[in-house]
């Protein structure tokens, strides 16, 4: 081969643009993470001061609780029912084609268009409760989105309306990879669907399941959209989750340096989980 | 024999049944905002689930009319920041995946590490950082540089798709063209890049939508006027007319899902194609 090399300024425009601004940005996050700054002042060295103050601070612990409620409900079910789903339209036919394309529809709107929707149903004034009022079932009418634990459970309704034909079609993809003949071993050896199921499905789409789960966790950690436009993460603080949290600290009570830290320790939570997840998948695979 | 055809035919209804459930219960938040769109305010409440008839074009046009939106402004913006975005992510990250791909050096391989860890970053810890920094530099936040903001969020994941794809095209084109004198420049041009046709339909359709959907970036860089922007800050003072609210919506999504219906097989690749190689 000829020595011509592909000159290194092909990476150039590429490393300057994601360098400025997104790694700089990073290790500028960590470096506030360690001063109290309101963005304007001289800023203040405080150390460790702002990650100790994390473990104090009742708000972000709401906001934490909340967070992992929403992805641990919202992970499970829509892997269970994308999977479950995925099954049902995994065929060549005009019927499943018609299901997969409505399903995947909520995934391509817009979380704002969605939230605002949603807003509309479940508001006190909207549209769930008019209904229930014309069908004479006003002492159904709820407060939908002004309490806490009925709010928690919107935004998980809605999440998972929003993600779940999106599951579908990655757990469409696995199946899809799995040899159609196993299935005629299994049924030739007397295997029930259970059996074709759990010994064959199974195991085979493990590396489409971890993909799956990786993105809900990813995604349910990241979640901002619905909640900023269906509660404000009202009443109170209540709904609030982790990212509207540090966004309400950061921009609007312009405590710079404590957000960060929150960031961080997102950022690095996000980073451990999606390794550990990697790791534990590559593992199986090798077993395979 | 037949007891068996009989069970299957029973667990196919059962099936059938599950996704004509399911179907409903996906579609009628959608079903509810298209129909109620087209009906006086007044009677959202009483009877959502009805049919639009008579058709009220009432809502639409006070969007239209309403002085605090100017949707064309909101859609340019949108659409600027979307092609505009999604072309520079694609033009710089084919560029970098080429070498990458390409060039087999200890620096090469320390650079995909370095492109890839963008893509488990929660986007929420750069926005202050990098407020601040455009501030220092006197760099006005606004739809320009929104455009490289979108490409720098969007370089991990399309570089990696990118190289990915390059390491499963054949060698001997590129070396055919070296013999013939080509620059190394124009080989990827005219012979890798258009092979490569697939693999950017998929990241423009993941990057695009992203862009065109995204509602934190805009908001928290600027409050730049997009779609999305633009329909959060105007709805505010409508947030109990329905009505209202419901023709945002409807110009919010109405173009979205007119091209998803078009390409859906394209919109379903981009989408999850992106998650399974990455």
């Amino acid at each position: 081969m000829k020595k011509n090399k592909i000159s290194f300024g092909f990476v150039v425009p590429a490393f300057v643009v994601y360098t400025v601004l997104l790694v700089i940005p990073i290790f500028m996050a960590f470096y506030f993470s360690f001063n109290k700054w309101n963005g304007f002042n001289t800023m203040q060295f405080l150390g460790l001061e702002n990650y100790f103050n994390l473990f104090r601070d009742v708000r972000l612990g709401n906001a934490v609780k909340n967070t992992v409620v929403i992805s641990i409900v919202v992970v499970i079910i829509v892997n269970v029912l994308g999977l479950f789903l995925a099954m049902l339209v995994n065929t060549e036919s005009v019927k499943s084609n018609i299901f997969r394309i409505i399903f995947f529809v909520p995934f391509v709107l817009s979380t704002v268009a969605i939230s605002f929707v949603w807003k509309s149903i479940l508001s006190y004034n909207g549209v769930l409760n008019g209904i229930l009022t014309t069908l004479g079932q006003s002492e159904l009418v709820g407060n939908w989105l002004g309490k806490q634990g009925p709010a928690i459970v919107c935004i998980i309704i809605v999440e998972i309306w929003r993600t779940l034909g999106y599951h579908m079609m990655l757990y469409l993809a696995a199946l899809q990879t799995v040899p159609q003949e196993l299935y005629e071993a299994c049924t030739v050896d007397g295997g029930n669907r259970w059996h074709k199921f759990k010994s064959v499905t199974l195991p085979l789409i493990i590396p489409g399941m971890s993909v799956s789960f990786l993105m809900s966790i990813i995604n349910e950690l990241r979640m901002y959209d619905i909640v900023k436009i269906m509660t404000d993460g009202g009443p109170g603080y209540d709904t609030e989750t982790i990212v509207y949290n540090i966004v309400s600290q950061g921009f609007s009570n312009n405590m710079v340096g404590y957000s960060s830290a929150i960031s961080v320790v997102l950022f690095l939570a996000i980073g451990a989980i999606s390794i550990f997840i990697v790791n534990a998948m590559s593992k199986k695979e090798v077993e395979m | 024999m037949h007891s068996m055809k009989g069970k299957a035919r029973v667990v196919n209804v059962f099936q059938t049944i599950c996704l004509l459930l399911l179907a409903i219960v996906v579609i009628l938040p959608i079903y509810i905002a298209v129909a109620n769109t087209f009906k006086d305010s007044s009677i959202i409440l009483d009877q959502p689930l009805s049919l639009p008839i008579p058709a009220t074009l009432e809502n639409i046009i006070s969007v239209l009319k309403s002085p605090n939106t100017n949707l064309g402004e909101m859609y340019s913006n949108s659409i600027v920041l979307m092609v505009a975005g999604t072309l520079l992510t694609v033009i710089l990250s084919s560029l970098a995946a080429y070498y990458l791909a390409r060039v087999k050096t200890k620096a090469s391989g320390m650079l995909r590490i370095y492109f890839l860890i963008g893509i488990m970053v929660p986007y929420v810890i750069v926005y202050l950082p990098l407020c601040i920094l455009l501030r220092n530099m006197g760099i006005p936040l606004g739809i320009p540089v929104l455009i490289f903001v979108f490409a720098s969020g969007n370089i991990s994941f399309a570089t990696f798709m990118y190289t990915n794809n390059i390491h499963t095209l054949p060698i001997e084109l590129e070396e055919a063209a070296a013999i013939d004198g080509a620059s190394k420049f124009k080989t990827f041009w005219v012979i890798l890049f258009p092979l490569l046709r697939p693999c950017t339909a998929t990241i423009a359709i993941f990057v695009g939508l992203g862009i065109w959907n995204d509602f934190q970036t805009p908001l928290l860089m600027g409050q730049v006027k997009t779609i999305t922007v633009g329909i959060y800050t105007a709805v505010g003072p409508y947030s109990a007319n329905w009505g209202v609210v419901f023709a945002y919506v409807f110009f919010a999504a109405v173009p979205v899902i007119i091209v998803y219906l078009c390409a859906q097989k394209n919109f379903v690749n981009g989408l999850t194609m992106g998650a399974v190689k990455g």
